[in-house]
């Protein structure tokens, strides 16, 4: 089921747009990815950037390092040298720096992590679509016919009587003894507002786990 | 790599590379890639204030030059767009203005969302696959842990309904009129196995997990007189 989210590359000719639907969705995309270059920009080369875009409906989108005021101000007022430019502006000046360089390199180690799980997302289908060939029940429910369906939903159901059956059956071990005596093997009881995150095994496709980061954002705990 | 090569050695930095999000370190370095971006952020500013009809300025400050980088080209066409900015009631403007941390932080909380959807689409899709794998090796159930096996559970859930979904398509389909003329001419009407497939519990070919039996053995009516399987895989 692999999802083409886009058309890819498509030549335009640098000329008003004529449908308003595009024109919109034009601008969205652009205005961000405007904003992101100039940011890039600004992290890469150490300079003061100030951008502003009216949208179609006359809203004002702005984008300026270190603000959008400072750098208008600059060239609308003449400057005035400073004789000492306070050490306390310098002071701020790396600070700010210094967080910016933070987010960056979070930005950097989310976007990595989202390569790395689309990569994970392919190879995952390339196992499922091998498999197609090689069982008649693995292949999609479409292409099979009324007396496979019914085999493979029989099959299925009793593989989910199973499931309870030792879902019930590790849930009984964690109150009967195990968990009373301190910390198992799976940890603390799963329940749904528990922030404890037990150990996990994944049945891992890859034999690797997914990475770690620094900063530990809504880490998901199962699905659902 | 020699002086003379020196050219070549920055187009092999600045062809198609992932950048990594930090102040270049070479001078030379730095300053080349800013001319090369400063010149593709003004055209880009320029491209879309044609290709949708709208007002925009972008100024740009650099240590190498006292003047700033501007577009529109003209100081005076910059000067009015930065008054319709100006004239606008501060709530307004700040209401889409953002500092380079701001944007940061909207970036990162997209980026986030991404890989939680991303995640979650990965993880649905590797218990379908464990799904398959049960079908033919039960004891792989015994490896899972409690929040797995209830993903699991959901998993199947959600394809068993897919199959009733797709059983009622089909059945819906058939002309009752057909399958009568069909009873009455004395052909099988297909409802029950088709006979050239084997129950899925007997597939040999499937081999079983390191360490994992591959379920109960049954006797096979399916089976030709050698006691091979006859396999016949899509309709």
């Amino acid at each position: 089921m692999a999802k083409k989210s886009s058309m890819g590359r498509q030549k335009i000719a640098i000329a008003k747009i004529p449908k308003k639907n595009h024109l919109q969705v034009t601008f969205s995309k652009r205005r961000s990815g405007l904003f992101k270059k100039a940011s890039e920009l600004c992290t890469l080369c150490g300079v003061e950037v100030a951008i502003i875009v009216f949208s179609p409906a006359n809203k004002a989108f702005s984008f300026g390092h270190p603000e959008v005021d400072t750098v208008v101000d600059r060239f609308v007022a003449p400057r005035t040298k400073p004789s000492e430019s306070a050490l306390s502006a310098q002071i701020l000046e790396a600070h700010r720096n210094c967080s910016i360089r933070d987010l960056n390199f979070v930005l950097s180690q989310l976007l990595n992590q989202a390569e790395f799980e689309r990569k994970k997302g392919e190879e995952i289908e390339i196992l499922r679509r091998a498999n197609w060939t090689k069982v008649w029940w693995e292949s999609p429910i479409e292409g099979l016919g009324l007396g496979e369906l019914e085999q493979l939903k029989m099959a299925l159901e009793e593989v989910r009587r199973d499931v309870v059956e030792q879902s019930n059956h590790l849930a009984s071990e964690q109150v009967n003894g195990t968990a009373l005596f301190g910390v198992n093997n799976h940890g603390s009881m799963q329940s749904q507002n528990c922030e404890e995150i037990p150990e996990t095994k994944p049945l891992d496709i890859n034999g690797s786990g997914p990475p770690t980061f620094y900063l530990d954002f809504h880490r998901n705990n199962g699905i659902f | 790599m020699s002086v003379a090569f020196v050219d070549r050695e920055f187009l092999d930095i600045m062809t198609r590379k992932k950048i990594v999000l930090e102040p270049i370190a070479n001078e030379s370095t730095r300053k080349a890639t800013y001319k090369k971006r400063k010149k593709g952020l003004l055209k880009k500013v320029s491209e879309l204030s044609t290709l949708c009809g709208i007002n925009a300025c972008a100024l740009i400050y650099s240590p190498y030059d006292p003047q700033p980088e501007i577009w529109p080209p003209s100081h005076g066409a910059v000067r009015r767009v930065l008054t319709k900015f100006r004239e606008m009631p501060a709530m307004e403007r700040s209401k889409k203005m953002l500092n380079h941390e701001g944007f940061l932080t909207q970036r990162i909380a997209k980026a986030n969302e991404q890989l939680r959807k991303l995640r979650k689409d990965n993880r649905e899709k590797e218990m379908i696959h464990v799904m398959y794998q049960c079908l033919t090796a039960k004891d792989l159930l015994l490896n899972l842990n409690l929040v797995d096996l209830n993903d699991l559970g959901w998993v199947i859930d959600n394809t068993v309904k897919e199959i009733d979904r797709r059983v009622e398509t089909l059945t819906t389909n058939v002309e009752p009129r057909q399958m009568l003329v069909a009873r009455f001419e004395g052909a099988p009407v297909d409802d029950h196995f088709p006979m050239n497939r084997q129950p899925w519990y007997m597939n040999h070919a499937m081999p079983a997990q390191p360490g994992q039996d591959a379920g109960p053995i049954l006797p096979d009516v399916n089976a030709d007189n050698d006691g091979n399987m006859v396999q016949n895989f899509y309709r």
